[in-house]
């Protein structure tokens, strides 16, 4: 086992070693300096390879203290009376949730393609290393960070619940391997990939997790009891582990699913399953596309084919507003005070609808659906790069994508309207006109915004990664510009108009460059 | 109609891979494009494409209307991977790319014709892209590139994974397509390019080289061929 270990390590180490050389040597001014021969320079690789290993340390030891800082700190300001408890509740649940998305033995990498399938390594053998030398960097991390953040900050009574802490968090993570490898031996795929199960487990427990908020929490004997009983868990869940035989077989069928060797990650993988064509929109009714022919057809069946993740999530994010504009209506029209405050929210905090649309916004997935599942094998064709072919599909495109994001700004919109025509305070047409209207623009704002810089900084590369980082830098630029104007509070009148003018600048000019520039930008690379 | 080649250099950093490349490809003709391993055959037609930038190289196109800067519209590019928009049925695509050119043919067929041309099945016309094999995704490439009547078609090693049924029906289709076009054609495989094609190019120490056939029996010209293809660096 130790030899298998130590194989595997070496095996990770040169991988990185040689991914890091080759990244160096792809940068502008490196480029030039670094020629092939540095592969078989011992001495950089020793120099790269020590610096690799402190960098991955120090990389999992921050990340470590940082999930036990994040957790003391929200302990801390929501909950200054019970840290204590509240540390002990959320870790636990969090530890939980750690035990059904964290486990190693079912995830795939490159380096444990080519130790298990290409190096043809004693699979067991791997198994048993790998998990040992998991279990003991996470314990040992896990002991620094319980001594430094328990025991010291918030002077724990005793040791022994540091010890239970470890072993705890050991055991746990022993459980979530088993049961993990249990399921997928029983249904073949790791259920996580099945959102049904995901989303309630993981929504549930970080939920959870809040529920000292309202003063609910899990008694702190129970929790150590719970505790006690992962702890002993583990010992089975270790046995069961050391008994598996068949992990090759697992590790290939799981290869299989997610394509290792390609050069994409996993991520990558989600996301294009994320947009995938659905089953029930494989059908298209013949007569939408009847009397359609060239791009106008070819745009029409893109859109009735990712009808389910573009129209019918549209459709169903606006059935949620509805209801939550109910409810409004119902607090404003039986609570004198709701009525003043919703009242009085919508009339000077509407720029907060800035973030809410950036939310509700479908722009950022209908671009992915479309690089993933057309442009990335249109752009190949030299028809599909002529200039005016792009600026016309892309005139399709967004009329049709600004369609799909109105639906849910119009209920907004009406929803506003009809909150402000209720309240008790009676405000002016013209203000209730405009913020309908500055919610419309929002919607067409972010729908242009996202088509455009998809357009002007195609991020994707042929094999799909995203490579270009202005995109994603463009992306988080929006999202934080548009997090600081909602907390901007003006008059709805004021920030409307505003809103309105700045919104039709934008979309004016920004069409007009992706007239003048996409051409040279909307290509693969 | 010619497709002249000038001074094309390409290097990725210090490595060299193509080096004053001059030559000339006629229309009528299918050109097997041969070449070692990184030899620079996909760099070559990247090149042509436009796929990539080239350190230096002009290209031009002659026909009946003179002597000109090669378009990317002149050219079929089939790639090795087929890549075909997977949201589409066969069907939708081969209606789109039949829709789009038809102001620039008067002589497109129906559908079904180009259907039967390369033997693919009622059923299979009917699903989506995604689920098409290798060789299914293949076919339709070089249909619609047939559609689209580029001038130029190049095929890099379009018939390697595919089975023995559906690489004859490629090869006769190939063949019936050279008339008014320049196929030019990479692959490996030295018996598909002596079979199909009626020059074979060598790439070979960063250059083109057209390996004549004059009055040699088969088995003199793939000796000649495999000679200059040794004489290839590259390794």
């Amino acid at each position: 086992m130790i030899n298998a270990l130590v194989k595997t390590l070496q095996i990770d180490l040169d991988y990185s070693v040689n991914s890091f050389i080759y990244i160096l040597s792809k940068l502008p001014v490196l480029r030039d300096l670094i020629t092939n021969d540095i592969y078989k320079s011992k001495t950089i690789k020793r120099i790269v390879g020590f610096l690799g290993i402190l960098f991955s340390i120090a990389r999992a030891a921050f990340l470590k203290f940082m999930y036990f800082f994040v957790i003391l700190f929200i302990c801390y300001k929501l909950f200054p009376n019970q840290i204590i408890q509240a540390f002990f509740h959320m870790y636990f649940l969090l530890t939980i949730l750690g035990l059904f998305i964290n486990n190693k033995l079912l995830n795939t990498s490159k380096k444990k393609y080519f130790s298990i399938i290409i190096f043809n390594m004693d699979a067991t053998a791997f198994l048993r290393a790998n998990l040992f030398w998991n279990l003991l960097t996470n314990m040992i991390m896990n002991m620094i960070c319980i001594y430094l953040f328990v025991d010291y900050l918030l002077l724990s009574p005793t040791i022994i619940y540091s010890i239970i802490l470890v072993l705890f968090t050991l055991g746990a993570r022993l459980v979530g391997e088993m049961l993990n490898i249990m399921f997928f031996r029983k249904y073949h795929y790791i259920w996580y990939t099945n959102n049904s199960l995901y989303f309630p487990i993981v929504v549930g427990l970080v939920g959870a997790c809040f529920l000292p908020y309202l003063n609910l929490m899990i008694p702190f004997k129970v929790l150590l009891g719970f505790m006690v009983l992962f702890l002993l868990l583990g010992i089975p869940a270790f046995i069961y582990i050391l008994k598996i035989e068949d992990y090759k077989l697992i590790y290939k069928r799981l290869t299989q699913m997610t394509n290792v060797m390609d050069s994409k990650n996993e991520k990558d993988y989600l996301k294009q399953a994320m947009v995938d064509v659905k089953e029930k929109d494989k059908k298209i009714d013949s007569s939408i596309l009847e009397k359609k022919e060239g791009y106008d057809l070819f745009n029409a069946i893109f859109f009735e084919r990712h009808k389910e993740i573009l129209l019918r999530s549209a459709r169903k994010y606006s059935v949620i507003i509805v209801i939550v504009y109910g409810i409004l209506a119902y607090m404003m029209t039986h609570y004198a005070n709701y009525n003043q405050s919703i009242g009085e929210f919508l009339h000077v905090k509407l720029a907060t609808f800035v973030i809410i649309m950036f939310f509700i916004n479908r722009g950022s997935i209908i671009t992915q659906a479309m690089f993933f599942n057309c442009d990335h094998a249109m752009l190949r064709y030299n028809f599909y790069r002529d200039p005016n072919v792009i600026v016309e599909l892309f005139k399709k495109r967004l009329l049709t994508v600004t369609k799909v994001n109105l639906l849910p700004a119009f209920v907004i919109g009406i929803g506003n309207t009809i909150l402000l025509l209720i309240s008790n305070h009676s405000y002016s047409m013209i203000s209730i006109m405009t913020s309908f209207l500055f919610i419309i623009c929002l919607s067409v704002f972010f729908s242009v915004h996202y088509l455009v810089i998809y357009y002007l900084l195609q991020p994707f590369n042929k094999e799909m990664e995203v490579k270009r980082a202005s995109y994603s830098f463009v992306t988080l630029c929006t999202y934080i510009i548009s997090y600081w104007i909602s907390g901007i509070i003006l008059s709805s009148e004021v920030l409307s108009i505003l809103g309105i003018v700045f919104s039709l600048f934008y979309i004016g000019l920004s069409l007009l460059l992706v007239y003048k520039v996409s051409p040279r930008t909307f290509k693969l690379y | 109609m010619k497709l002249e080649i000038h001074d094309l250099e390409k290097s990725y950093g210090k490595k060299e891979v193509l080096k004053d490349v001059n030559f000339t490809f006629e229309d009528g003709k299918i050109y097997g494009l041969l070449g070692r391993n990184g030899a620079g055959k996909t760099t070559f037609f990247n090149a042509l494409n436009s796929d990539i930038t080239v350190d230096n190289g002009r290209f031009y196109l002659e026909d009946e209307f003179g002597k000109n800067k090669l378009k990317t519209t002149d050219i079929g590019y089939v790639v090795s991977t087929p890549t075909v928009p997977e949201f589409l049925t066969g069907r939708e695509f081969l209606k789109f790319y039949v829709d789009i050119n038809k102001d620039k043919r008067e002589d497109l067929k129906d559908m079904d014709y180009y259907f039967d041309l390369v033997k693919l099945n009622r059923e299979d016309q009917d699903i989506l892209l995604k689920e098409y094999s290798h060789g299914m995704k293949n076919k339709i490439q070089i249909l619609v590139n047939m559609i689209a009547n580029p001038k130029i078609i190049l095929l890099d090693e379009p018939l390697t994974s595919l089975d023995i049924v559906v690489q004859e029906d490629m090869k006769k289709l190939l063949k019936g397509l050279k008339e008014n076009h320049i196929i030019i054609f990479s692959t490996h495989i030295l018996e598909l390019a002596t079979d199909l094609c009626d020059e074979i190019v060598v790439i070979s120490n960063k250059n083109l080289e057209l390996i004549p056939k004059s009055n040699l029996n088969s088995k003199k010209y793939k000796d000649k061929i495999i000679q200059a293809l040794k004489e290839d660096n590259n390794d």
